[in-house]
Parts: structure tokens; C-alpha cells; sequence
């Protein structure tokens, strides 16, 4: 019975009940005279509920299995392209970075058929210019 | 009281073929645009309000009831044939749609969504047309009191949710409450948690959140899976057996109790504003779950768990109606842009509605029976389509519905900060998915939150702190009995579950 | 007939947004000139934003795209707006007071302050009321404050930072002591005054309807004038709590945005503010005129706005 999977996240809710408690709520949360409930109340119920629930599951961890590595390393991929473009949007607007970003993504998978990258590039991204920016009449990201 | 001849007049300027055409181009904008992928039903309302200006009331209204009522069908496309619902409430809907459209029944698993989703929207119809004024008065009897008894009870319910680890179900409902937290706290409008970053001060937007966690990190472990694999999103395959494409009347009678219990319990959590529709379809799917003989069978494509869920989130949609025509409170986001809507059409939402403006609050009567139909004809041809397009690679469907999440998160939210959120919560969503957290749990805690809180310190205003006024209350004392009896329901019913 | 008319009505305003015509106009943007709202769909300012541009573009012939931001009462839209550069075509329209409390609380934790923008001009006046149920035992404030000091405590309905204050100051001015109970906006205020949940609240606009109907009455008003729909109703002021709060709806641009640019659309808004069916909304949202105080009023009133805020909102 491999229980790894849970001794991490277990822990890891543990420590975060606890950082929570210790040190984000009261540097990030003000405090306030008079009122019925202080705004650090529930976020320290909360932050203490976690810690306890997460150390009971380092303790006594199910046999739940993590996802397959290899897919979680290629998640991390897609997670650091949707990033990249991201970041790209704030410089450059959609406009430019979607065809890219959609190519990018469609290219990663492994489509190499012409017509639906063409469809997947070109197609999908001026489709959604002309709805948002010219007949919505929205601004896009 | 309004007058008979005041209804008929009502009904008589609805039912013409000017308004027909209104109510079927917002249906038909409303299902196309509900179904997109991070746009959903209520971007669909916002979207089409201002094409309303130019018009005359009735139309307008008419138009936008068509919207609203497509939206809600068209909401649970992405979540049956894709598993990414662009909308927590839809999300019940695809744990039993998806896996019966995975299947190779696509058409029978968004036909049965359609089906129970008008149901419903017809009941809960029928009560707002008939009995609106008197539940709105019980309504109001609901207190802070009686609200955060109501929210401990939903929160019971979800105990039915919790798979294998009571733990884990405690942890990813602690999270989301914590996620619910970050924000203006609700007594005092203090800054929470938010880091210095302003965007935050209204709390983490739900449309990031939810788009994030239940849709953009489904499509990451997709992608993973699709890489290098060239195949269609979804395949309806040809078994030769006309019933694996349709549903049979037998199996919508086969769920007309799990349809009636999904409206009765969408209808009462919809008069009652700030509910919401997500934890009518949870209770709803978890009820219908627990009383089944058979409970294995939920998650792998039970036409019951999506009757359950889709009877429930519609009736809620049209109880929210109930608060919002006869005292003026939306129950919901999308119910305060029909208020606006209803605003800028000069129709004043309040206690004199009926009287001074009978004819057109019966007009609109009238135009939602017309969209009740013309939803079910236009959802029997829109879904057939969208199944086609679901057929299309992987490769093309992931990367547009990608885009697609991008730019209406960002028009739903503050812009890219809105779209970077979601990303965030996409992330957390697919490692609370790795490790085995329920991320259902964690979004219904985060949507109830907020409202929990403020609940809790309206209560402590009015009682001056003292807790023991909850016994003076008979609805709340029931509901908190009510909540201890199904926690330990739904526990010893898992614990039996485990041991068969 | 009518319908092809009506579709025609529906397909040209779609169109409308392809061609930008160009307007024989001193100045004209370049490109689509964005409102952003800086509250979320669906509220009154949202309302009153969004046909303020629809009736700019029809008058101009400006492509205007209306935006929301939601955020801490606009502080988050303010935030955003002092840190773009200056593209002379974004515009913010929020609520003074909201801004102002928040400038007052917590200036130093915001990048912004008065001065980090050039003001276009307002729109409208929030009247604000505090409301009882028809069947309270009492009429005006000093009945209330009578009240509370009979009953030891009331229940009262808030739903902004501004009214707490307005009640504490209440409080240690009359030592009454009040409940107060914080509502999500002003409809569930009315909620649970209708529910018998609380005695009291405030309204500002959502109780309209029930002083029609006669379920509510007035209390006071709590703005610096009486109100304008309840003139024999006292104010905080005149019923002797030194308190009130106006807030202004306005519209404001990064500072330094081109002066040409700042004339015409001030012109703008101007024009808009005085036509018919723009007065129609304002009427529907805060039952009062449109109120446009122009570039310099406006201001000025955000300036004195602050002062006035200081002493009532400072910690």
C-alpha cells in the first residue's frame, strides 16, 4: 500500500492550516474595535480546521494513488505555455497572441493536418475577434 | 388582486407570432451562447441586454426570458460532452452526463439533461405563475437565522458527496471556504487577504474560480492525455440501437421522482435569494444518490443523477423570479441583471408590480410558457449540432475552448488579472484532483462562504451574541435537526457502501 | 412588417459598432473610447453607465464600449485606471464615497489620490434614506433614538461602511444603542425590514416602491439636503447627528490625458446627461434629475468631498 500521495498533501494542509494561523492572517487581515464578528475569525476557524484535518491524513493516509507522473509532467508543459501566454496578452493583447498560443497548444498535441490547423489558428481566433470587439462591442484581453 | 380580464390581456399580447420571434432568437443565442465554453448562461444575459435597448418592453423582456431559458439548456452541454462546466451548477449535471456520453450515448445524455431541465423550469413556472405572492411572504420570513440553519443543512447534504475520506471531504470544504474568505470580510468592509492587490477587494470572482477549477484544469489533464493521440473529443458511436441516441419515455417516467424532488428543492432554495442553484443540484444529485437502491451506479452514467441535477438548477431559475417580481430581490447574478433589464424597460420589480403593471408581468408569464417550448424544439435540433462539433479532434476543441475561457472570464471579471486568476485555480484544481480531492466540495463551500459568514454575523447582530435565540425560532431549530439526521445518514450509508 | 422594422432596429446597432463614422468633431478618439463601470453588471450605476454611452454614441457617432470592474466600490477600477498610461480613451465612472472612505481609511495602502485624475463630470445624486416598516412605533430619528434608549438596543440595517458610521456616530452623540446588521446591498435591507428582522435600515433607491405601496416609511434623510422626495423628512443633521454622506455619481480620466480630449468628452457627457431618455433612467435609479456639475464642480467635490470625509470616516 503506497500512501505517499497522501502523507504530501496532507502535510502540505497541514502547513498551510498553520502558516494561515501564525503568520498570513494576522499580518493580512486588519483588525477592528466593536462588531459581532472580527474579519480574522472564521479565516482562523477555517486555518485551524485544516491544520487538524490535514495532519490526521499524514497520519493515517488512504492508499489513494497519485495521477500518472508522466502526465502531470506534461500538464506542467500546457501550465507553462497557458503562462507564457498569459503574460504575453498583458504585452501584446489577444489579437496577436492567440493564434500563436492556440498553434502552440495544437502543435504540442500533435495535430499536423493542414485544415485543422488552419481551422484551429486562424479560424477560431478571428471568429472570436469579430463576436467580441465587433458585434458584442467588449473589449478583448 | 389582479383582474382576470388584466391576465388575459397578458397573455394575448404574448402569445403573437412578433413575440414568438423574439422569444426563439433568444433562445436560440441563449443555448448557442451557454454552450460556449467560458461564456455560459449568465454572460449570455449580460451579452444580450444592451441589444435590448431599442426595443419595446414586451419584446425585450420576451428576448431576454428566451436567453435566460436557453442558457440554462445550453449550460449543460460543455458538462455532459466535455466534463468542463462553465458553470458550478452544471457541474452535478456532469458527473453522471459525461460518463454516460463517454459511453457513446452523447445524444441520450444531453436529451435526458434537456428533458429534465425544462421539467424543472416548468414547475417551478407553474408556482411562480400561480402561488408567487404567498411563498414570497414565507420567504421573507427566512431570517439570518433561519439562513444559516438553511446553509448548515445544504452543508450536511454535501456530506453525501464525500467519497472514501470524511478527512479529505473536511479539508477541500475548509479550503474553499478559505479561498471564499479573501475579500471584504462581510461586517465590517475590511480588506481580507488580498495582498494589496485591489482586484480582490469583491473576493476571488466566482466565473475565475469555477471556469478554472471545474473547466481549465479538466482540459490540462486532458491535454496530458491527448498528447500525441490524434482522436475525436467525443464519439457517438452507431450500436444500431435507436434508444442509445434518444430517450425513451420509460426512462423519463423512470425519473419523474428524482425530476419532482430536483424542482421542489430548486424551487424553495430559488424563492429564497442567495442560495443559489449550484446547492440545489448538489442536494439534489446527493438525495437522489442516497435513496437510490442502487448508489454504485451514480457517477458512471445514471440518467437519474442527470435528472436530478438539471430538474434542480432550472427550477431555481425561474423560483428566483419569486423574490425578484414581488419584492424586487434578485436571488442570483443573473436574476440582478434581469432586474436591471427590467429597470431600463421601465418595469419597477416590488410590492406594486401586479397592480400597476398586471398586463406586462402576465405578458411575461405568457412569453416563458412560449420559451418553455420553443426550448425543447430548438434543444432537440441545437443538441445534435453540438454533439457534431464536440466530434471534432481534440487537438482543435481543447486549444478553442482555451481561448474561449480566456476571453470570457476576462469580460466576466476584471480582464487579464480575472484570466490569471483562473489559471491559478485551474492549477490547484488539477492537483486537488491528483491527490483526491473532491474540487465539487471545495466550489460549493467557496460559493456558499461568503453568505455563511454574513449570515453568522447578521445572526450575532440581531441576537447580541446570544446563540440560544436559535431555539426561539422553529424553522431553524427543525433545519439544524434536519442537518444532524442527514450527516448521519450519509455517513453510516458510505460506511455501507464501503463494505459491500 | 413591424417586425422586419424591429430586427432591422436590432441588426443596425449591431452593425453600428463595424463603422465608427467619422463625426465632424474637434477632436474624436482613436479608436473605441471605453467606459469602465466600476461596479459589477446589473446595479445602478451600471445601469446609468451604460445608457449614458449609449446615448454619447448616438449623439457622437463615437464607438463607446462599456466595461465593468467591480471592486471594493470602485476602488479596484480606480486603482487600475492611475496605472495605465495615459491613451486618452479610457474613462472611469464610479460613486464618491465609496472612494473617498477608502482614500481616507487606508490612502496610504492605494496608488491613487484626488489628484490622479482629471475629472469629466457627474451624472447623478444617490439620495439616501434610512426606512422603517410602516408599523414602527415611531416616525422621525429622535423617535428612533427615543425608542432604542426604551427598548435598551435596535435592530438596524446597513449595507456600506458610510451608514455604520453614520450609526456609530449616532450612537455616541445620542447614546441610543443600535444593532446594526449588515446587508448584502440594499435590497435585503429591505428584506429584512419586511421580514420584521430589523425595525429600520437604508435605502438608496430599492425602497421605492414600498413608500408607493405605503409598507415603509421614511426616517431621515442622510444626505446634506432633505431629500427630494420627502421634503418634510428631517436629515441626521437636523435631527442633531453631525453626519451625513452624498454620494455623487461621476466620471473622472487619468491625469494628464490630453485637454482637447478632456473638452470634447466632457461635452459629451454633458449633452448626453440633458437628453430625455437619459433623464428617464436617472429617474428610475435615484429618483432625482441628472445633476452634471461639470469638470471644475466635479472637481471641487471630490476634493471637499475628502475633507468632509476625513472628519467623519477617520479612524
Amino acid at each position: 500500500m503506497n500512501t505517499m500521495a497522501d502523507r504530501v498533501s496532507g502535510l502540505f494542509f497541514m502547513a498551510l492550516g498553520l502558516a494561515m494561523y501564525f503568520w498570513i492572517n494576522p499580518n493580512y487581515i486588519e483588525t477592528v474595535d466593536g462588531g459581532n464578528i472580527s474579519p480574522a475569525t472564521l479565516p482562523n476557524i477555517i486555518s485551524i480546521i485544516l491544520a487538524i484535518a490535514g495532519a490526521f491524513i499524514a497520519i493515517k493516509p488512504t492508499d489513494h494513488q497519485l495521477r500518472n507522473p508522466i502526465l502531470m509532467a506534461k500538464t506542467g508543459l500546457y501550465v507553462a505555455l497557458l503562462t507564457a501566454g498569459i503574460w504575453a496578452m498583458s504585452w501584446f493583447g489577444f489579437e496577436y497572441v492567440a493564434p500563436v498560443l492556440a498553434l502552440a497548444i495544437m502543435w504540442l498535441i500533435g495535430e499536423r493536418r493542414p485544415l485543422w490547423l488552419g481551422l484551429g489558428v486562424v479560424a477560431m481566433p478571428a471568429i472570436i475577434w469579430f463576436l467580441v470587439t465587433q458585434l458584442l462591442g467588449r473589449a478583448l484581453p | 388582486m389582479v383582474e382576470f380580464s388584466t391576465i388575459l390581456a397578458g397573455f394575448g399580447d404574448a402569445f403573437s407570432l412578433y413575440n414568438l420571434a423574439f422569444v426563439l432568437f433568444g433562445v436560440v443565442l441563449g443555448q448557442f451562447v451557454g454552450a460556449v465554453p467560458g461564456i455560459g448562461p449568465i454572460m449570455a444575459m449580460a451579452i444580450a441586454i444592451p441589444f435590448t435597448f431599442g426595443l419595446d418592453p414586451l419584446p425585450a423582456i420576451a428576448f431576454l426570458v428566451g436567453v435566460n431559458k436557453g442558457g440554462l439548456v445550453g449550460g449543460a452541454v460543455p458538462a455532459v460532452l466535455m466534463n468542463t462546466p462553465g458553470t458550478p451548477d452544471a457541474a452535478a449535471t456532469a458527473l453522471d452526463g459525461y460518463p454516460l456520453a463517454k459511453q457513446g450515448k452523447p445524444l441520450k445524455a444531453t436529451k435526458m439533461a434537456l428533458f429534465s431541465s425544462i421539467t424543472g423550469d416548468t414547475f417551478s413556472d407553474i408556482v411562480l405563475i400561480t402561488v408567487s405572492a404567498p411563498l414570497a411572504v414565507l420567504a421573507l420570513k427566512m431570517g439570518p437565522i433561519e439562513v444559516v440553519a438553511l446553509m448548515i443543512f445544504a452543508f450536511s447534504i454535501l456530506a453525501g458527496l464525500i467519497g472514501n475520506s470524511l478527512t479529505k471531504g473536511i479539508i477541500a470544504a475548509a479550503f474553499g471556504l478559505l479561498a471564499a474568505s479573501v475579500g471584504q470580510d462581510p461586517e465590517n468592509f475590511t480588506p481580507r487577504l488580498i495582498f494589496g492587490y485591489w482586484d480582490l477587494f469583491d473576493g476571488l470572482a466566482l466565473p475565475s474560480v469555477a471556469i478554472g477549477m471545474l473547466a481549465i484544469s479538466e482540459i490540462l489533464h486532458r491535454l496530458s492525455e491527448a498528447h500525441g493521440n490524434m482522436r475525436p473529443t467525443i464519439i457517438a458511436k452507431d450500436t444500431g440501437n435507436p434508444d442509445d441516441r434518444r430517450v425513451t419515455w420509460a426512462e423519463y417516467w423512470s425519473c419523474r421522482f428524482t425530476m419532482l424532488r430536483g424542482a421542489t428543492i430548486g424551487t424553495i432554495l430559488g424563492a429564497l435569494p442567495g442560495i443559489g442553484s449550484t446547492a440545489a443540484a448538489f442536494m439534489s444529485y446527493a438525495m437522489t444518490k442516497a435513496s437510490s437502491k442502487d448508489p454504485g451506479s451514480f457517477g458512471k452514467g445514471n440518467i437519474q443523477g442527470i435528472a436530478a441535477s438539471e430538474s434542480a438548477n432550472s427550477a431555481v431559475v425561474g423560483a428566483n423570479l419569486i423574490p425578484l417580481l414581488t419584492l424586487g430581490i434578485p436571488g442570483s447574478v443573473g436574476a440582478a441583471l434581469i432586474i436591471s433589464a427590467f429597470m431600463i424597460h421601465g418595469m419597477q420589480p416590488g410590492p406594486l408590480l401586479f397592480e400597476n403593471q398586471g398586463r406586462l408581468v402576465y405578458g411575461l408569464f405568457g412569453a416563458m410558457i412560449m420559451a418553455n417550448f420553443v426550448n425543447l424544439w430548438v434543444g432537440q435540433l441545437g443538441l445534435r449540432l453540438w454533439v457534431k462539433v464536440v466530434s471534432a479532434p481534440e487537438s482543435i476543441i481543447f486549444s478553442s475552448a482555451l481561448l474561449l475561457c480566456f476571453v470570457g472570464v476576462s469580460m466576466a471579471t476584471s480582464g487579464l488579472f480575472g484570466v490569471a486568476i483562473m489559471l491559478i485555480f485551474a492549477v490547484i484544481g488539477y492537483l486537488m484532483a491528483s491527490f483526491g480531492y473532491s474540487l465539487v466540495i471545495f466550489i460549493i463551500a467557496f460559493f456558499l462562504g461568503p453568505r455563511f459568514e454574513k449570515s453568522i454575523a447578521q445572526s450575532l447582530a440581531l441576537t447580541n451574541g446570544d446563540l440560544t435565540q436559535v431555539l426561539k425560532s422553529p424553522v431553524a431549530l427543525a433545519l439544524l435537526i434536519l442537518s444532524v439526521v442527514s450527516v448521519v445518514w450519509f455517513l453510516r450509508k458510505n460506511v455501507q457502501g464501503e463494505d459491500e | 412588417m413591424k417586425l422586419t422594422t424591429k430586427l432591422m432596429a436590432l441588426a443596425t446597432s449591431a452593425v453600428m459598432a463595424l463603422a465608427a463614422p467619422a463625426f465632424a468633431e474637434d477632436w474624436a478618439p482613436d479608436g473605441p473610447l471605453t467606459i469602465q463601470i466600476g461596479f459589477g453588471a446589473g446595479g445602478s450605476t451600471d445601469t446609468m453607465g451604460r445608457v449614458l454611452a449609449e446615448v454619447m454614441k448616438k449623439n457622437t457617432g463615437w464607438n463607446i464600449v462599456v466595461e465593468n470592474k467591480p471592486g471594493g466600490g470602485g476602488v479596484a477600477m480606480f486603482t487600475g485606471l492611475s496605472q495605465r498610461p495615459v491613451d486618452n480613451k479610457t474613462i472611469g465612472m464610479g460613486v464618491s464615497i465609496p472612494v473617498l472612505v477608502q482614500l481616507v481609511q487606508r490612502g496610504d495602502q492605494l496608488p491613487f489620490d484626488t489628484d490622479s485624475f482629471d475629472y469629466l463630470g457627474t451624472v447623478a445624486k444617490a439620495e439616501l434614506a434610512l426606512v422603517a416598516s410602516k408599523d414602527a412605533p415611531f416616525d422621525d430619528l429622535e423617535g428612533m433614538i427615543a425608542y432604542a434608549k426604551e427598548q435598551g438596543s435596535l435592530p438596524v440595517a446597513t449595507m456600506a461602511p458610510p451608514q455604520v458610521l453614520m450609526m456609530n456616530q449616532t450612537k455616541s452623540t445620542t447614546g441610543a444603542d443600535f444593532n446594526l446588521v449588515t446587508a448584502d446591498g440594499g435590497a435585503e435591507v429591505m428584506k429584512l425590514i419586511l421580514g420584521g428582522q430589523v425595525m429600520a435600515g437604508f435605502g438608496s433607491g430599492e425602497h421605492y416602491p414600498y413608500l408607493d405601496s405605503g409598507d415603509m416609511k421614511v426616517i431621515a434623510g442622510a444626505n446634506q439636503s432633505r431629500l427630494s422626495y420627502a421634503p418634510d423628512v428631517k436629515t441626521f443633521i437636523e435631527s442633531g447627528v453631525n453626519a451625513y454622506v452624498d454620494p455623487i455619481f461621476f466620471l473622472a480620466m487619468r491625469a494628464g490625458t490630453d485637454p482637447a480630449a478632456i473638452t470634447a468628452i466632457s461635452a459629451a457627457i454633458d449633452e448626453a446627461t440633458k437628453a430625455p431618455e437619459f433623464a428617464k433612467i436617472v429617474q428610475n435609479a435615484v429618483k432625482g434629475d441628472p445633476i452634471n456639475m461639470g469638470t471644475d464642480g466635479t472637481k471641487k467635490m471630490m476634493v471637499d468631498g475628502l475633507a468632509n470625509a476625513k472628519i467623519l470616516f477617520a479612524k
